[in-house]
């Protein structure tokens, strides 16, 4: 579902983000906003600034400069935001069960025990994990963890879900079905902010994305408006023009 | 205060479902009754065994130069007198005689000479043991009971002490401040591991950046302290109580001491001291094992730093004698102000009663502060080492140097 967006409904907003790390800037002068209730892709190669962005936004990362905020104040636990974060980095307590795990999730986003295990339980039906409940984690394979740890991120409805490389190891199969989990997010009124490689995934999902390149904004706007300026080019083209040139750097954190 | 609870709970209901857990929590009720139960038919073996020498009849030959065995006595023994030595010690040496006892003169300068059949290493001290008790037998009539109590220092001694008016008992007096130097070390030993892991875990499993969008860090690290106190009072009541159990039960079969616990003096200023001593020294070592597990990557890696904690911490065990003894020797007060090494020293002055007021408030303030800035660098380096899944973390962040930083950013 595309929305429409104004200027005047920014959920997260950053303007002239610089961040170091030691002599190296990874990123300098980013400025962007992701409006309420749209699907937002945040693009570019490895090492580009994607997640450091991300991580700054979320306050893991304290920036050299610049102003990042959601709904106009600085992330924080405390803060009266429902999030829901997907970190590149994927883990989770892998000694314990798929249930406990996620009703400990579930309760730390202040739901109560009950409403935490039926949303889980909800969840492990939607993915086809129903027979997993109370295994631990370990037993599950890689593809069945990772839905886990989205179940986790969604569990309490966030009102901003911001997936950093949602995709990375799915099959077409799960990843049709992680699209459609976030399709039903948005419909429900979420903003999602989508890091990612796959072109054809923010053609279908996103309203808007941002290309980052060198840790600044070679192109910022909706899908439509960067495909013309690229002469009407598939998003997979433009990648590859964009970023063709480069060798895989790694992410630098 | 919700997510605390959460935490709390999680932390402390997964740990508590661990088999590892009552393993350990069971094995050390249980090693001290195996060691009482070898300890137990070890006592019956040898009574059994010496129970079977007294009533072993050996073929033996004795020579007395020292004029002091009894014929009578000799003869239970089944002994009789031989005027030859060399002819009794061939006897021996052929295998026609057991045992050959040469009592010389003058025993208090020479030798009593025993020959006999070799029967194993263990058995062969029964002949030593029967020359012996001929002897002592023969010349027990020529002392009364009370000079044989005397030379033999089996006479019993009470002592009575009294400090300030009042009577003491220094044996007694140690067990209730001593108990909470026996729980820190049973607690460190058990839990120290846990401690240090509790922090690496989630960096190894790479849920830091998960949990900690969701929570903050300080809520994370105390609620993991409190599940692990809550723990360690699980673990010590499931050491103790089988051993109570168990010395109710068969305090008489395994002829235990019978220990009158309401007899035990309680001195409050000393218990006092001793608590607040243990909660302390408990949240410095808490706070200094959090910190580790922080910084370095792995528990692995964290495992070689607490090796070195373990060395200050239970070093000073080496100086027991000095800090019983020589209380205001300059090392002993280093060595209970220095804070790494404050604990036992601290705990043990106190137990054994040479621990001033003024020393033990000094020590308590250092402990205080000690435990109180380890438990903040904790949470920071936590805080800071949330994203160095594979590398330990620089201590520049100490320093404030670092970007990493995982609470809310001060943004322009």
């Amino acid at each position: 579902m595309k929305v429409s967006s104004t200027k005047n409904n920014a959920v997260v907003s950053i303007k002239h983000f610089r961040m170091d790390f030691g002599k190296k800037t990874v990123v300098k002068d980013l400025s962007f906003d992701i409006y309420k209730g749209e699907v937002f892709g945040f693009l570019g190669s490895n090492g580009s600034g994607k997640t450091t962005t991300i991580r700054a936004l979320l306050g893991l990362y304290q920036p050299i400069d610049g102003e990042l905020l959601i709904n106009g104040e600085p992330f924080s636990v405390s803060s009266k935001i429902k999030l829901g974060y997907l970190p590149e980095e994927r883990g989770l307590y892998k000694k314990e069960s798929v249930i406990d795990t996620m009703v400990y999730f579930g309760r730390l986003k202040g739901l109560s025990k009950v409403e935490a295990k039926q949303r889980s339980e909800n969840f492990l039906k939607q993915v086809g994990l129903t027979d997993k409940t109370n295994l631990r984690l370990d037993k599950l394979s890689g593809g069945e963890q990772q839905k886990i740890q989205l179940g986790i991120t969604v569990i309490n409805n966030p009102d901003v879900l911001i997936l950093d490389e949602p995709t990375k190891g799915f099959d077409p199969v799960n990843r049709r079905l992680l699209m459609n989990i976030i399709e039903n997010h948005q419909k429900a009124g979420a903003t999602v902010i989508f890091v990612t490689h796959q072109m054809e995934e923010v053609e279908r999902l996103c309203d808007r994305a941002i290309l980052l390149k060198d840790g600044t904004a070679y192109a910022y706007g909706t899908i439509a408006e960067i495909k013309k300026r690229f002469g009407g080019a598939s998003l997979d083209d433009i990648f590859i023009k964009v970023y063709g040139d480069e060798n895989n750097v790694e992410e630098n954190q | 205060m919700y997510n605390l609870r959460t935490v709390f709970s999680f932390e402390f209901i997964r740990t508590i479902k661990k088999k590892s857990f009552w393993i350990m929590s069971l094995l050390f009720p249980v090693i001290i009754g195996v060691v009482f139960a070898i300890e137990y038919f070890s006592n019956e073996t040898t009574i059994q065994a010496t129970e079977d020498i007294a009533s072993q009849v050996f073929s033996i030959e004795i020579t007395d130069q020292s004029g002091l065995i009894k014929g009578d006595v000799a003869s239970i023994f089944g002994a009789k007198m031989s005027t030859d030595k060399q002819a009794s010690i061939d006897k021996v040496a052929s295998g026609q005689l057991d045992a050959y006892f040469f009592y010389p003169d003058n025993l208090d300068k020479n030798t009593v000479e025993v020959y006999a059949k070799d029967v194993g290493i263990f058995d062969n001290s029964r002949y030593q043991s029967v020359a012996t008790t001929i002897l002592q037998q023969s010349v027990a009539p020529n002392v009364d009971a009370e000079t044989t109590a005397i030379l033999k220092d089996s006479v019993s001694y009470s002592s009575t002490t009294y400090r300030d008016g009042k009577q003491t008992n220094n044996f007694k007096e140690i067990i209730a401040p001593g108990i909470f130097l026996v729980l820190f070390y049973i607690l460190i030993v058990m839990f120290g591991n846990q401690m240090l892991t509790s922090t690496t875990e989630e960096k190894e499993n790479r849920v830091t950046e998960m949990i900690l969008t969701t929570i903050n860090a300080k809520t994370l690290i105390i609620g993991k302290i409190l599940s692990l106190i809550a723990l360690a009072f699980v673990q010590i009541l499931s050491i103790i109580l089988p051993i109570l159990i168990v010395y109710i039960l068969f305090r008489n079969q395994l002829a235990l001491p019978n220990f009158d616990l309401s007899n035990i003096p309680i001195d409050p200023v000393r218990t006092s001291i001793a608590a607040v001593i243990f909660a302390f020294s408990f949240l410095l070592f808490t706070g200094l094992l959090v910190a580790i597990g922080a910084i370095a990557p792995t528990a692995k890696e964290a495992g070689s730093f607490f090796g070195v904690i373990m060395i200050f911490l239970f070093g000073p065990l080496y100086a027991v004698t000095l800090f019983v003894s020589m209380p205001n020797s300059p090392i002993v007060k280093f060595l209970s102000f220095f804070p790494l090494t404050a604990p036992i020293p601290l705990m043990l002055r106190n137990a054994v009663g040479n621990l001033s007021i003024p020393d033990a408030l000094i020590g308590i303030v250092i402990l205080a502060i000690s435990s109180v800035l380890a438990l903040s660098i904790a949470v920071r380096l936590f805080r800071h080492g949330v994203l160095q899944y594979s590398s330990r973390l620089p201590l520049s962040v100490l320093l404030n140097k670092s970007r990493i930083i995982a609470k809310p950013s001060k943004n322009k």
